[in-house]
């Protein structure tokens, strides 16, 4: 195994994990503000309704 | 070394904002500083792992093995169960102000084991050689020569630009959770 294959692998492996978390952060997100514009139109409708 | 050393420093920056998090809100008990805690351990586990995983690539060639018992080693490995058992105290545990708490407590005592990370090598007989930039005796420039360090900072930077890009996005989505959290529970009663 020559010396670019170590650097190859450790790269790779950098910009795989971080890439992955990213991506996962990212769903993360959107579920969440998805889920929280869902919540906020639910309690504006219920407030319009009380009213 | 373009990888591992700004690695480890980024880690150790996300501690130091874990351990910064912590205090605050141990005293001022404000659900921000819980979330910054919260969102930095996160960073700074994938960092500290990354770290290791570098390490043990870079020392397959210089040392001969992937893995050594060496003292800095070793408490490096300490330092990611440390906060990869904060990470699952925060999800094991129901009671969201309770899991804070204990929470900031061990992100405080893990912060501690830094310190003894970084002069571990100076402390005991270690495999692993000297800090390449934050020495006590010596500035980086004295330590590395010019060609080799201008890369080093630059990759640091980048890594330092990154941690606080994804920072900024782990904690909009700590607020959005706690923002849905504190609706539900107004929904409930």
């Amino acid at each position: 195994m020559g010396p670019w294959y170590f650097v190859f692998l450790a790269y790779g492996i950098v910009w795989c994990a971080i890439l992955i978390y990213w991506l996962m952060l990212k769903r993360r997100l959107v579920r969440a503000e998805t889920e929280l514009a869902e919540l906020s139109g639910l309690e504006e409708s219920q407030r319009n309704v009380k009213t | 070394m373009y990888l591992h050393i700004p690695s480890i420093l980024t880690a150790y920056l996300s501690f130091f904002l874990v351990f910064v998090g912590s205090c605050l809100y141990l005293w001022k008990r404000e659900k921000r500083d819980d979330i910054l805690a919260y969102s930095a351990a996160e960073i700074g586990v994938l960092f500290t792992a990354l770290t290791i995983i570098e390490g043990a690539i870079w020392g397959k060639p210089t040392w001969g093995v992937w893995w050594t018992w060496d003292a800095r080693l070793t408490l490096t490995a300490i330092l990611l169960l440390i906060f990869a058992g904060y990470l699952m105290l925060r999800r094991l545990t129901e009671d969201e102000n309770r899991a804070a708490s204990s929470a900031a407590v061990l992100g405080i005592i893990g912060f501690l084991d830094i310190p003894l990370i970084h002069m571990s090598v100076y402390w005991w007989r270690t495999l692993h050689q000297p800090p390449s930039i934050l020495r006590p005796d010596k500035a980086p420039w004295e330590n590395i020569a010019w060609p080799l360090l201008i890369p080093l900072l630059l990759n640091l930077a980048a890594f330092l630009f990154l941690y606080f890009y994804l920072l900024s996005l782990r904690f909009r989505f700590g607020e959005i959770t706690a923002e849905i959290k504190a609706l539900k529970l107004s929904r409930d009663f």
